[in-house]
């Protein structure tokens, strides 16, 4: 990321602890308030024993069903075992529109099955359902075609370490878990529920905001 | 708040004054002076120049104020003119309106509380007078006004517009609804016959829109057209006036403090407007009058009285062509504060136009580029900036043109201008009086929706959360190690607040899939996060307290966190005592109410008598503290009447035991919450009486302190007394306010209430 030299910017302002103490205290954030942002993350993220404990505890009603949860969770542990045929008849289960109407979540379920065929070493089984399955779709759009080829390069690189970052990150458990929440985002959409974590979103605007306001000015930065 | 803070000032200023003084003086004054402001010096009342003042704030930024000095040999028609009658109808007006100034009037609680006599208010206004003794502050109440101005600050600061929870004065409301209602003023100004307008429902969409206002128009009087040709060397010696108070970027640039109010343009200036061109009384209209420019470098431009708050997101406003002329050769945009006025926007450094006649776009240049169509007789222009994308856009009759220039409203305050050159030339502009051609809030969603997405793209860094603190080296945290920084506070925050079911389910569930995968997950240990059965020791104190139950809390505070009780002299430990006495107060209460009851029901009918005494016994007010042991009537049940006296005798010998402990303690703190707390022995059922007495009475009280002292345990473990995620949230908010406040546009369009807090999704 590049960063400017702040020499060359105007003089940034400077705010005060005593300012900057006074705006915190202004902000307008109350438990009940943050208790909801934590039920939303417990709900979205599949948290389902502590999804129950709170809203008694908190004495906070879940926007959703609960029991809902349970069957994302299902299919999102499968997805995290590398369990991808588990996982695809569990969301046609709960929903078969789901992947019939987002061919790109499809597509990376599939990818993330010659993946595992890969991991595991299944190269006959990988090549036969990279041919059968992938190839047809990768001629639909460029950007699937390009997931492939990265996909199939795998095979080229017998052992792992000598292959670039770009592709064997393919058989990290990150990778999983983002075919993971792409599922889980296209179910909670599918039920009509908002599929972006708020906490995440709070990161990422004091991610934001942090770097834009120390561009400009000097004020008490956060302490945790 | 600038508007609070300049009251309070007023206040502190006139230390004379008083609150019936309004009317009276204000009805003798023999000028009307709302668009007439008399100098600090002048031998007035200081009451009514202090009311006067205050009204005029709103519009404060008069072009045509005339100086003091002019005001001696030119003789002020409408003021001569005025009857009484007319001056105190307006005068009555200004009061019966939610005008700020009224509501920050320092005369104002105290008017009030000679009706309403509210003890919460009376504490506030005069912490001198003693809050436990209702009837003694009857009749000082007017004396309250004048004994301590200073002491108003505490009235006005507790209503900033952005508190949600209200202050408990009566005032308040009206402070915040006038905050939110700009167009309320217009009731204040009922003889100018001048409609301010409401603020632009497009701006709805800036997380700053409380502080976005549209003002009164200057007031203008009939004798300003007069005034106006010959006083031209007048208004331009009133420019400080005239500027008001725009946003503070760059002005100090060493110190900050954000201002309260963000104005919107509404009109064009008579000060920084080219001689040749003429402005409506309005504001809005601009016609060229004289000979036309000659040559290719002459022209004459206008602007407005302020800048442009960044703070909008996006701005926009658009000018009718009444007339072309001849040529057609206008250039509408902005610019900033001191361009040229010889010259069209777009022309001169530090400005921006798109001309008419060959529909160009000008940044500071004197050939333009192709940009749009030209424009002449009846087209409506609009143009608008956007502070997000730093960029403006144009558009046609309601059709959206196209955006243009680059790295707009950057470094320095915009003003909305315009440009001539022939005679002839006419145009009118609508900042937002009227509705727009273009669908300009629909184009503001988008582009919130937009900013909103980029902003979410962001990529949260390793160091955001570290304890290291903030590193200019940025490395993008993996969706593992966010979602492990989540986890963690989402863990703290639940063993904060005592949840602690939740919290071990969720770690139970957080750490599962961890254990397979050789993932660090990072919860924090259990001793750090006091999952060690420290959180249910914790949970159950502080459930004591809300239960009331003061006694266990007490003791097993003592038995588990013994410092809790002893640090700051024993302030918490002072604190958890008034609780529990008034925890006993409640309780007579309670008794009371049952014996009454009771013998409501076994009494024979016609017991006036007893209904008499009864009514003096509970009577409110004042009884000194030991004649709130009553003698009840002696057809009193027995058991009830023993339990009320023991009930009583144990509270009083708890307060006296208190009274001992703590007479010597001459912290303030401790002197008034003592106080308070004692003072609600003056009332027979203090929560349902209202006011302080309610305040401290009420259950909420036990939540307070039940958080309080939660805090305090934490805090003497060395642990944050305020959850992570609680200290996150503020931070954000600030952060992202502060940017919208110096000029960020992108953050306007951040609203964290709205994104993160609101009941809908989006």
């Amino acid at each position: 990321m590049a960063t400017a030299p702040s020499s060359s910017k105007p003089q940034k302002i400077s705010i005060r602890a005593e300012e900057w103490d006074r705006r915190l205290h202004e902000v307008q954030i109350t438990k009940h308030d943050l208790n909801r942002l934590i039920m939303d993350y417990l709900v979205v993220e599949g948290y389902k024993a502590a999804a129950e404990e709170f809203s008694q505890e908190a004495n906070l009603s879940p926007d959703v069903d609960l029991d809902s949860i349970e069957s994302r969770m299902n299919i999102r542990d499968a997805l995290h075992r590398g369990d991808i045929e588990d996982a695809i008849a569990r969301v046609n289960d709960l929903n078969p529109e789901i992947l019939d109407t987002n061919p790109a979540l499809y597509f990376h379920l599939q990818q993330q099955r010659l993946i595992e065929y890969i991991r595991e070493g299944r190269i006959a089984e990988a090549l036969q359902f990279a041919q059968a399955e992938l190839a047809p779709r990768g001629e639909e759009s460029p950007e699937f075609l390009s997931e492939l080829e990265k996909t199939m390069a795998l095979l080229a690189f017998d052992v792992m370490p000598s292959a670039p970052p770009g592709i064997s990150e393919l058989l990290s458990h990150a990778q999983r878990m983002k075919t993971a929440g792409e599922v889980n985002a296209a179910i909670l959409e599918s039920l009509g529920q908002p599929k972006d974590v708020k906490l995440d979103g709070l990161l990422k605007l004091l991610e934001w905001g942090e770097k834009e306001l120390s561009d400009r000015a000097e004020y008490p930065r956060l302490h945790l | 708040m600038g508007r609070v803070r300049q009251g309070v000032l007023i206040a502190g200023d006139g230390r004379d004054t008083v609150s019936l003084v309004l009317e009276t003086s204000a009805m003798s004054r023999p000028a009307r002076s709302a668009s007439i402001p008399i100098p600090r010096n002048t031998v007035t009342s200081s009451s009514a120049r202090n009311i006067e003042s205050v009204i005029s704030l709103p519009f404060g930024s008069s072009p045509f104020t005339p100086s003091p000095r002019s005001r001696g040999p030119q003789p002020i028609p409408i003021a001569q003119n005025r009857s009484a009658e007319e001056q105190r109808t307006s005068v009555r007006n200004v009061r019966g309106s939610s005008s700020v100034a009224t509501s920050i009037s320092p005369t104002r609680p105290a008017a009030r509380s000679l009706t309403h006599s509210s003890p919460n208010l009376i504490t506030r206004s005069s912490p001198r007078s003693s809050p436990f003794e209702p009837r003694v502050i009857r009749a000082e109440s007017v004396r309250v006004a004048t004994i301590d101005p200073a002491c108003l600050s505490t009235s006005p600061s507790s209503s900033l517009p952005r508190t949600r929870r209200p202050s408990s004065t009566v005032t308040t409301p009206r402070v915040s609804s006038s905050h939110r209602n700009p167009s309320g003023i217009t009731q204040t100004t009922p003889a100018l016959q001048l409609p301010t307008f409401a603020r632009p429902t497009y701006l709805e969409e800036s997380a700053l829109r409380h502080l976005l206002q549209t003002e009164a128009p200057p007031s203008i009087s009939p004798h300003r057209k007069s005034a106006q040709s010959n006083q031209r060397s007048l208004s331009s010696s009133s420019d400080s006036d005239e500027e008001g108070s725009p946003p503070p970027r760059r002005r100090n640039p060493t110190s900050y403090a954000s201002p309260d109010v963000l104005r919107l343009p509404t009109r064009w200036s008579e000060t920084y407007r080219n001689d040749l061109l003429s402005i409506s009384a309005d504001g809005r209209d601009i016609t060229f009058q004289g000979a036309s420019c000659n040559g290719d470098k002459e022209a004459a431009a206008a602007r407005t009285t302020r800048p442009i708050p960044p703070a909008c997101g996006i701005y926009y406003y658009e000018v009718d062509i009444i007339s072309k002329g001849n040529k057609g050769h206008i250039s509408i945009g902005f610019g900033g504060k001191d361009v040229k006025l010889s010259r069209l926007p777009g022309w001169e450094p530090n400005s921006w136009g798109y001309h008419g006649d060959d529909g160009c776009s000008f940044a500071a240049e004197k050939t333009g580029s192709p940009f749009g169509p030209t424009y002449g007789t009846g087209d409506t222009i609009g143009c608008g900036i956007d502070f997000s994308a730093n960029q403006a856009f144009f558009t046609k009759n309601g059709s959206f043109i196209g955006t243009v220039f680059k790295d707009v409203g950057k470094t320095m305050d915009l003003y909305p201008s315009i440009g001539l050159r022939h005679s002839g030339e006419a145009i009118r502009v609508n900042f937002g009086q009227d509705k727009f051609h273009f669908e300009i809030d629909f184009y503001v969603q988008q582009r919130r929706t937009q900013t909103w997405s980029d902003i979410m793209a962001t990529k949260v860094s390793t160091s955001l959360l570290s304890s290291a603190g903030p590193s200019s080296v940025k490395i993008a945290a993996t969706q593992e190690q966010t979602r492990g920084a989540i986890n963690k506070l989402v863990l703290s925050y639940l063993a904060h607040h005592g949840y602690s079911k939740t919290a071990r389910a969720f770690q139970k569930q957080s750490q599962r899939p961890s254990r397979d995968l050789d993932v660090d997950m990072d919860n924090g240990s259990d001793d750090a996060l006091g999952m060690d059965g420290d959180m249910e020791r914790r949970t159950q104190i502080v459930n004591s307290v809300i239960q009331g139950d003061i006694d266990t809390a007490l003791a097993d505070t003592r038995k588990h966190y013994p410092n809790v009780l002893t640090v700051d002299e024993g302030l918490m430990l002072f604190k958890l005592r008034c609780r529990k006495f008034i925890e006993l107060l409640l309780e007579t209460t309670e008794l009371k109410k049952q014996m009454d009851v009771e013998m409501s029901s076994m009494k024979p009918p016609g017991g006036a008598i007893d209904d008499d005494e009864m009514g003096m016994d509970i009577d409110e007010d004042a009884l000194p503290l030991v004649d709130v042991v009553i003698n009840p009537p002696s057809e009193t049940p027995r058991s009830s009447k023993d339990k009320l006296e023991a009930a009583l005798n144990q509270a009083i010998h708890y307060g006296q035991s208190m009274l001992n402990d703590y007479s010597s303690d001459k912290r303030p703190e401790v002197q008034s919450l003592f106080k308070r707390t004692v003072g609600i022995v003056a009332f027979h059922d203090p929560i349902a009486h209202g006011g302080v007495a309610a305040e401290i009475a009420r259950p909420e009280a036990r939540n307070e302190l039940a958080n309080e002292l939660n805090q305090a345990i934490l805090r003497s473990q060395g642990r944050p007394p305020q959850p992570a995620l609680e200290t996150i949230f503020r931070h954000t908010a600030a952060c992202v306010h502060q940017l919208g406040m110096i000029g960020v546009g992108a953050a306007a369009f951040a609203d964290i209430q709205k994104e993160f807090l609101s009941d809908t999704p989006q």
